[in-house]
């Protein structure tokens, strides 16, 4: 169960998305990553995709325009 | 004397390299600066020309020129790769020969290389269209003998160079069998780990009707961990399969195994760099451009020539005197072909959305234009229409200074 900060601030183009799936590829089931970002489209889009990989959002905080969207891991497979 | 080491010889280390040889041409003759390219590498290669070789069967070899013949007078080629890149003491270390070159500035241009390890059986099933000239001709020579069945294209990982290469793969796929009419007979899938075609919401607005319209299937948010080649099957993190006959897939990329565990890199291997001056983090005196770099933009080619641009413009300005420093506006600039001879482009920078830009002839005949520029412009060619082009995207002014240069921490290896 590891806790992994992802710093996105400042990424447009292709986007903190980016900097999530290769954290993501390198966690395990039961991991949080915090993602951090100043892309107002990241609360949509970590939502979105936690949707459809089955993982799950457990907070969005934003505060002074930084947005912390801590996901936990569950949808891969065992 | 002033040494200055440039660690790589892609497009980004080549028009900093050529850029300062000219600026400082003088300097050179009267031996106040040296500059070294180190680069084991033979051949330059034209990359954007990949998908034409592995989708129209274009000549590999009209991709490729000799490296030492890229490099203008005034510049010397080291022709070994670097093993080590010491900051602090301020020297490199080339990879066959062991010998030790020390220098005043450093350019990190290492560019990014495909990872095939970190997805088993992508390497034995893949035909990769993105990596070099040589692959891309043997991906020709698969698709030639496709005749039927499901294609599938796209992106196996992130992060990879050349955001819109997976998708112009797709497009360039079904203008294949539409000319040959086996479009019918062949399914053309594109598959990507993001959440739709394109990472950005804009680019992706274009170009899916165009999807929608070819009949290319679109399959988003499919983290690839791994491919059965006998099965002949793709595998998510997730447990979803999905069959293919061929397979087209850009691979994740990587930063240069010898920064790895370097301070100034991260995990990676990417190189910690400021997006504005391109000074590595914690070093004023040595820069990263290109692919090799942590910065939040696309890995394209167009970031390393502005990256060039601004690292050089302000060692010279530096060198004469001048209080004029510049800094990288984040412009991007990919094209993205999106088949019979029609084009788009990702443009934006660190402060402007990415622009919504239709496809048109007109922006397939600006990329064919550049193809045609491109020897010249690695030497310095042509900087005149690449500045009137960009506009105030070029560079960007600033008083930011950099502190007195100090003295190396260490001087022994």
């Amino acid at each position: 169960m590891a806790k992994t900060l992802v710093d996105s601030r400042g990424t447009a183009c292709p986007g903190p998305i980016t900097d999530l799936l290769r954290a993501y590829r390198k966690a395990s089931n039961g991991d949080v990553i915090e993602l951090l970002a100043t892309d107002p489209g990241v609360k949509a889009d970590a939502k979105a995709w936690c949707q459809r990989t089955n993982n799950e959002v457990l907070s969005t905080v934003e505060k002074n325009g930084v947005i912390t969207v801590e996901i936990k891991i569950m949808g891969k497979k065992g | 004397m002033k040494n200055v080491a440039v660690v790589g010889g892609g497009a980004g280390g080549l028009i900093f390299a050529n850029t300062l040889a000219k600026e400082m041409s003088e300097d050179i003759q009267s031996g106040k600066m040296k500059i070294r390219i180190f680069d084991g590498s033979i051949y330059h290669e034209f990359q954007p020309g990949y998908l034409a070789v592995a989708f129209r069967g274009r000549d590999p070899e009209s991709l490729r020129r000799y490296l030492s013949g890229l490099v203008l007078p005034g510049v010397e080629l080291v022709p070994e790769n670097c093993s080590k890149v010491d900051i602090d003491n301020r020297f490199v270390v080339t990879e066959k020969t062991g010998k030790k070159f020390e220098f005043d500035e450093v350019v990190i241009a290492t560019g990014s290389k495909p990872d095939y390890s970190q997805i088993p059986g992508l390497s034995q099933a893949n035909h990769d269209f993105h990596s070099s000239a040589r692959a891309s001709a043997d991906a020709y020579k698969r698709l030639q003998k496709v005749r039927w069945g499901k294609v599938v294209t796209g992106i196996a990982g992130v992060p990879y160079k050349c955001p819109p290469s997976p998708n112009e793969s797709a497009f360039m796929l079904d203008e294949f069998f539409v000319r040959r009419k086996l479009r019918n007979e062949v399914k053309v899938t594109f598959l990507t780990p993001y959440l739709r075609s394109y990472s950005n919401e804009t680019v992706n607005s274009i170009i899916e009707p165009i999807y929608k319209e070819r009949n290319i299937e679109i399959i988003t948010s499919f983290n690839l961990e791994s491919v059965d080649p006998e099965k002949e099957l793709l595998v998510s993190m997730e447990g979803d399969t999905l069959p293919y006959d061929t397979l087209f897939l850009v691979p994740p990329h990587t930063g240069a195994a010898i920064f790895k565990g370097e301070e100034y890199a991260d995990s990676d291997g990417w190189i910690k760099t400021d997006k504005y001056d391109l000074h590595v983090t914690d070093h004023d005196y040595a820069f990263a451009i290109g692919d090799a770099t942590n910065l939040p933009i696309s890995k394209a080619g167009v970031e390393a020539h502005l990256e060039a641009i601004v690292v050089a413009n302000n060692i010279v300005s530096e060198m004469n005197g001048s209080s004029d420093r510049y800094e990288f506006t984040g412009r991007l600039q990919c094209s993205m072909e999106t088949g019979f001879h029609q084009a788009t482009f990702v443009v934006g920078t660190y402060d402007k959305p990415i622009e919504r830009i239709q496809p048109s002839f007109y922006n397939y005949m600006q990329k064919k234009l550049m193809e045609r520029i491109y020897w010249a412009s690695l030497k310095g060619g042509y900087e005149w229409l690449f500045r009137w082009h960009f506009g105030e995207d070029y560079y960007r002014k600033t008083t930011r200074q950099r502190p007195p240069a100090q003295s190396p921490k260490v001087q022994n290896i």
